[in-house]
């Protein structure tokens, strides 16, 4: 799947929730990796003061994470390996938070290893799977296929927990299980690689039942090579490794379970619970054998006592269950560090000293905590980045506090987002310029200016939304239809925002409104489905305004809701496997089944109905998002396609389908966890769909300067539309100028706004249009009317360079942002997203990057991404360097000329790097083979194919610039130095922001060349221009007539 | 509120505590083998027959998850010749099913044991989550008794199952055991040899439960067609106990989250 959309995340104020199941800290003990209940991995940068911050969360599984591993050896790959409840697995990157491989099997994994004999084995090693399944599963770590079993022949049951025993003594790698049953087995792993690659069936070397249910880990002593630790939930073990015989076992107190252990050094082992306490023992030896005696009673063995050295533990915040994990490294800088992760989502670390000693009195020691940190704790300490994306609004209007968005859907083709907020009120505002708000500083005009209407008619918390014109055209495309706690369903007119009817349902809150199936052909389809939290399903008719059934007799959630079409029969699937089928006619309950039945009946009518809901409960929520975020891009593309077509041939007839193909680039997502209530939203750029639009609508623009002016006007004519699109932008609709200005000041009352929405573009009103651009605006006169969709695009364009220029790294480099390119500021850092195939998607959290950017001083917004990014973009220019030589000339006219055509140049930039970068990730196996140019070089050739939709007109310019996407010798150059970031695993978005400040960089500079030395020429030949502006001369200077054909 | 908070403090234990006693009851059926000390485990044995025709007779004893005997008998329609079957001594069948249906209780049973009384909930969505967990393992252990394994034929002829019984079963027979409900099931396919120079139109069957006469496969080199197919089966007692308890259970859960969702407008934004 080609993969050209950049997200950047809106967060609210409160943090996803994240239930820690599985943590683990990478080898370099920089990372914390947490898996969660809800689905989503999360990293958090562990720095060298063992201070906590959380930087990026994963989204991609749609169950609750079981396990984590290292998938490679970690020095070469920083690759982890998750697993979850439904079987899926995936291997990230968690530096880049890129997904690089994902499967689904039919096993539920609880723990993996990673092992890797270089010497004798292929392939980047194996993953030992022990879960839901009898004995241990061999998983490829390069294709999550599974390879082999280490199978028992006796007793053979689930493994309960493993770990690999590398014995230098014994020359030998083996796997050490305990089953569900309490059997201790062991498997030969490096005598067994070849009957394993072989396939041959390979049995356990040993099996001794133990004396202990519930075995929770089992950890081999590298110090001693002799002591096997069992830990299980009532007592821990040690046994001897030689011939199994129990040395000692230590109960634990009342009320406690323990949940796994580590040794820490010879003798010393570090036992935790499942209530985040920790415990430090050193085992003691006694001849005098105060504990047990070996099983046969034949020798008094050598027998050993625990003694208690320290302890550790948590006061309050409790939250069950903790998972805690341990890392021993020796090596310097490294800590011996205990980690625990709570249902709450809270890290806590302790460091634990190297020689753990007891205090002075023989009492054990408490360790005290050493850093503990939730992700919500990184959204308070960055407030202005964890913003929502109404928040704005909401703080605007008569100072309440801000509303929690608790449901939000995006209609993209009014470009208009609808947010159902904590206390009842919806937000019905204009997407783009919702999110420039958000995001951009120094716009508070548009900020105060933001058309907006507010629905009040919920009591309580709005919990679902619904657009049914979205996705079908037989629904009346005013209506919008909202779902509440006070369970009530209300149909509003969005474009009024009048109460169209209300339906009471009196059965607990709404969890979903849905649309009813296409091919249901009962009464004008105007049908919609809502389920309500008493697991009844509703049927509603909003032409007629009455609700048809009520069928209420669900025990359990409903997961699946059909239509029968022909018996106009309703069909309820639900949790339990049961089926109800409902006569919609009279509402009667017809049959209910269970069972094989029930199966039947839904799969029978599988093929022949709709299949409607099977995203349906908040379960699903995940997979939902995943399955739009994925789909939304790909349909949208193909649609956008079409509609593109279609606007070009009927353009001046008809501006409803002008701008509906404004929604193809950008698009926001809402996006709700589950067991939330808050909901975060992410807005999503299509580069490609954008440049393409970009490429276009410069060609447009120039047709029409074309056709308006004579030659020796066409200078002049070419600069003022440029300026025109320029200006534009902020007054947003040119089509009223002089009526506009009365509207000016804003009208806030509840229900009012200034809905420039696109049904009604006429009216569309210039409240936020500005006095100042009162002068460029007489320029405007001859202007198309076709160009609305223009402006969003480039608006779209900046919006996204915006979030992406390292802002604070040079003063002047922000200067000529924001006056020249008028690119504006952000207001804070934004969380980037990473969206990797499959529709696994990475979304950085606020506060990201403190740990990496101390370099730059005072100053009000810092977005680079890290340090890196300097040193990339220096090398980049060295890398181009010659390229610029050869065209130092027609480039300055680039850059002199037009501001807005710097703007195209620096995205389709971007949107070439995206390309590069995207390409190895589909084929990073061939990275060395020699047909590996081939597919870059198919891809120059797209995009060379793009170029030519250039307009001739710029000539040489035209040229210069295709000689820029051709594969020459400074392409290649460019593509070897990206081809090389790819493989330092640099992040798209660093390899982006390099490239940004590079070629603004450059731009600057050439800039700077021309405005010295062409001033006095431009004054002389074009003094009346260079007046026009006093603010800029260097401004003017570049709108001089520069030498074109 | 306040309801809300006798609800997370009260309720849900005294739901929690039920919903252990019932599972632990259900878990007894599953008569875990206690590993060597605890003695054996107690041998029941089932008899698998049809009431009409007594074509095939099995006599199964099983020892918690496993089948330690089997003695099949079977009148082969067309010579009326009796056949007999036994496990051999040393050899027993694990069934799959069972074992991992008490394995999926037990979890279920140590997910709620961790929530002692003394355990204080402080949200609603805590619960939630924990019935979300046990849910998920009582689905899976009810599951695994309710769909057997979908097989294959090859996969049946070459499963372990072949080659456990004395006499060796004969080529054209084919034997499976599998739980379907309450009831422990014996299928015997008889087989017959597909020649090369048939003209029957030859197309594998693939996975099912039940394959019916004329169901074709090929194993080792050979075609064959299931000739006929007889199907026995027993209730065990035991088993339709833990089935009941799991639906209860279920039920249980569901209803508990549906009270805590009832208040879902009082919980606090952050869960913690």
């Amino acid at each position: 799947m080609k993969v050209s959309v950049q997200a950047v995340a809106v967060w609210g104020k409160i943090a996803p929730s994240h239930s820690i199941t599985a943590v683990m800290i990478t080898d370099d003990q920089q990372t914390i990796v947490t898996g969660s209940q809800e689905g989503q991995i999360c990293l958090w940068d562990l720095s060298s003061e063992l201070k906590i911050s959380s930087k990026e969360i994963l989204f991609g599984h749609t169950a609750s994470v079981t396990c984590l591993a290292k998938a490679r050896e970690f020095e070469k790959q920083p690759y982890v390996v998750s697993a979850t409840e439904n079987g899926e697995m995936c291997v990230w990157n968690v530096t880049s938070g890129q997904c690089i491989e994902n499967a689904k099997l039919p096993y539920r994994h609880t723990a993996i290893y990673y092992y890797h004999c270089s010497f004798r084995m292929t392939g980047e090693g194996w993953l030992l799977c022990c879960g839901e399944y009898q004995d241990v599963l061999i998983i490829d770590a390069k294709t999550l296929g599974v390879l082999h079993t280490l199978s028992s022949s006796q007793s053979s049951d689930w493994i309960n927990c493993m770990c690999i025993v590398h014995s230098a003594r014994i020359q030998e790698d083996s796997l050490v299980a305990v089953s569900v049953s309490g059997v201790l087995k062991v498997w030969d792993l490096s005598s067994s690689l070849n009957s394993i690659q072989e396939r041959q069936s390979v049995c356990e070397k040993e099996s001794k039942s133990l004396d202990c249910i519930n075995c929770r880990a089992v950890r081999f002593c590298t110090y001693t090579e002799r002591l096997l630790l069992v830990v299980s939930s009532t007592c821990w073990q040690v046994y001897d490794y030689c011939d199994f015989s129990l040395l000692c076992t230590e109960f634990c107190k009342s009320g406690q379970c323990f949940a796994g252990g580590e040794v820490l050094a010879a003798y010393r082992l570090i036992i935790w619970t499942e209530d985040g306490h920790s415990y430090i023992y050193q085992l003691l030896n006694s001849r005098l054998s105060k504990s047990i005696y070996s099983a046969d009673g034949k020798v008094m063995k050598e027998t050993v006592y625990p003694h208690l050295l320290c302890f550790t533990g948590v006061k309050e915040n409790k939250s069950f269950p903790f998972v805690m994990g341990f890392v021993n490294e020796r090596k310097e800088p490294f800590y011996k560090v205990l980690f625990s992760g709570e249902a709450s989502g809270r890290i806590t670390l302790w460091h634990v000293p190297d020689v753990p000693v007891s205090t002075f009195d023989g009492s054990p020691k408490e360790i005290p905590i050493t850093a503990t940190w939730s992700i919500q704790d990184n959204f308070d300490k960055h407030r202005s980045m964890s913003e929502g994306i109404i928040d704005h609004l909401c703080a605007s209007r008569d100072g309440i506090k801000s509303a929690v968005v608790s449901s939000s859907v995006y209609i993209p083709s009014l470009d208009k987002l609808v947010c159902g907020c904590e206390n009842g009120r919806i937000f019905v505002t204009v997407g783009l310029k919702t999110a420039r708000a958000r995001l951009l500083e120094n716009i508070s005009s548009v900020k105060d200016n933001l058309p907006y209407k507010v629905l009040n008619g919920h009591s309580s918390r709005v919990t679902c939304l619904l657009y049914p014109h979205d996705k079908s055209v037989r629904f009346d495309p005013s209506w919008l239809l909202s779902g509440g706690q006070d369970s009530v369903v209300i149909c509003w007119d969005i474009f009024t925002g009048d109460i169209l009817h209300q339906f009471s349902l009196q059965s607990g809150p709404v969890t979903e409104l849905l649309r009813s199936p296409e091919n249901y052909r009962l009464k004008d389809n105007n049908i919609v489905c809502c389920v309500c939290s008493d697991h009844s399903v509703a049927i509603l008719h909003l032409q007629k305004r009455v609700c048809l059934l009520h069928a209420r007799k669900h025990l359990f959630p409903v997961k699946k809701i059909k239509f029968d079409p022909l018996e106009n029969l309703l069909i309820v699937g639900c949790e339990d496997d049961s089926v109800y089928i409902w006569e919609i006619e009279t509402g009667t309950l017809e049959r209910h089944e269970t069972g094989e039945t029930a199966k039947a009946i839904l799969t029978s009518t599988e093929d022949s109905e709709d299949l409607m809901a099977d995203a349906l409960l908040p379960v699903s929520q995940e997979s939902k998002r995943n399955k739009n975020a994925g789909q939304k891009h790909s349909s949208s593309y193909k649609h956008g396609m079409v509609f593109y077509n279609l606007t070009h041939n009927e353009k001046s007839s008809d501006k409803l389908t002008d701008t509906s193909c404004i929604y193809q680039p950008f698009t926001i997502l809402p996006v709700k966890t589950k067991w939330t209530n808050a909901n975060f939203h992410i807005l999503l750029f299509d580069l490609e769909k954008l440049e393409e639009l970009l490429l276009s609508s410069q060609l447009n623009g120039l047709k029409s300067s074309n056709s308006f002016h004579s030659y020796d006007t066409l200078e002049r004519a070419k600069s003022t539309t440029e300026k025109r699109v320029l200006t534009l932008k902020r007054i947003k609709t040119a089509g009223s100028i002089s009526p506009v200005d009365g509207q000016v000041d804003t009208v806030s009352s509840n229900q009012v706004c200034r809905d420039n929405s696109a049904a009604r573009p006429l009216e569309e009103s210039g409240g936020m249009k500005r006095q100042k651009k009162m002068k460029s605006s007489r320029k405007i006169r001859m202007q198309p009317s076709s160009n609305i969709d223009v402006n969003v695009t480039t608006d779209t364009a900046k919006l996204l360079l915006s979030c992406l220029l390292p802002w604070g790294v040079d003063k002047e480099i922000d200067n000529l942002c924001v006056r020249r390119l008028d690119i504006l500021m952000l207001q804070c850092p934004v969380s980037f997203g990473l969206v990797s195939n499959d529709n696994h998607l990475s979304l950085m959290l606020p506060g990201w990057k403190c740990t990496d950017c101390c370099v730059l001083e005072e100053c009000a917004v810092i977005n680079l991404f890290s340090k890196r990014v300097l040193d990339l973009s220096n090398k980049y220019l060295a890398a181009t360097e010659g390229q610029t030589g050869m065209k130092d000339g027609p480039e300055n006219n680039v850059y002199g000329t037009k501001g807005l055509e710097t703007v195209f140049f620096l995205f389709s930039r971007i949107a070439l790097i995206n390309r590069i970068i995207n390409i190895p990730s589909t084929i990073t196996g061939e990275i060395e083979s020699p047909q590996k140019p081939e597919p870059i070089y198919d891809k120059w050739r797209n995009v060379e194919a793009g170029t030519p939709s250039f307009p001739s007109f710029y000539g040489e310019l035209s040229s210069s610039k295709s000689r820029y996407h051709s594969p020459d010798s400074g392409s290649v150059s460019l593509l070897k130095l990206i081809y090389c970031w790819s493989d330092q695993s640099i992040k798209i978005i660093e390899a982006m922001q390099a490239v940004l400040l590079a070629e603004v960089q450059r731009t600057m500079n050439t800039l700077r060349k021309t405005a010295i030395c062409r001033e006095p020429l431009a004054i002389v030949e074009n003094g009346s221009e260079a007046t026009d502006t006093p603010i800029g001369s260097h401004i003017c200077n570049m709108y001089a007539p520069t030498p074109l054909i | 509120d306040e309801e809300f908070k006798w609800l997370l403090q009260e309720e849900v234990h005294a739901v929690l505590k039920q919903l252990q006693d019932i599972l632990k009851e259900a878990s007894h059926r599953f008569t875990l083998p206690t590993g060597g000390s605890g003695g054996a485990v107690k041998q029941e044995n089932f008899v698998l027959s049809t009431s009409g025709t007594d074509q095939v007779k099995g006599v199964l004893t099983l020892q918690g998850d496993a089948l330690c005997q089997a003695d099949v008998n079977l009148k082969m329609p067309r010579n009326n010749q009796l056949l007999h079957f036994a496990f051999r001594e040393d050899k027993q069948w694990k069934l799959q099913q069972i074992q991992d249906a008490r394995n999926h209780v037990n979890q279920a049973i140590y997910l709620l044991m961790n929530r002692d009384v003394n355990y204080q909930f402080k949200t609603g969505s805590e619960v939630l989550k924990l019935m979300d967990a046990v849910m998920l393992q009582l689905s899976r252990a009810r599951n695994r008794l309710t769909t057997p394994a979908t097989l294959t034929l090859p996969e049946i002829a070459s499963s372990g199952l072949t080659k456990m019984f004395t006499p060796a079963l004969p080529p054209d027979i084919l034997v499976n055991f599998y739980i379907n409900l309450n009831k422990l099931c014996l299928t015997v396919y008889q087989l017959h040899v597909l020649q090369p120079s048939t003209t029957k139109n030859f197309k594998p069957a693939g996975g099912s439960i039940l394959h019916n006469p004329g169901a074709m496969f090929e194993f080792g080199n050979q075609r064959y067609e299931v000739s006929h197919v007889h199907k026995v089966e027993c209730v065990v007692p035991w088993l339709n106990d833990a089935l009941v308890f799991f639906t209860v259970s279920l039920q249980l859960c569901q209803q508990l989250k549906d009270k805590i969702s009832v208040f879902s407008s009082y919980w606090n934004y952050r869960p913690y």
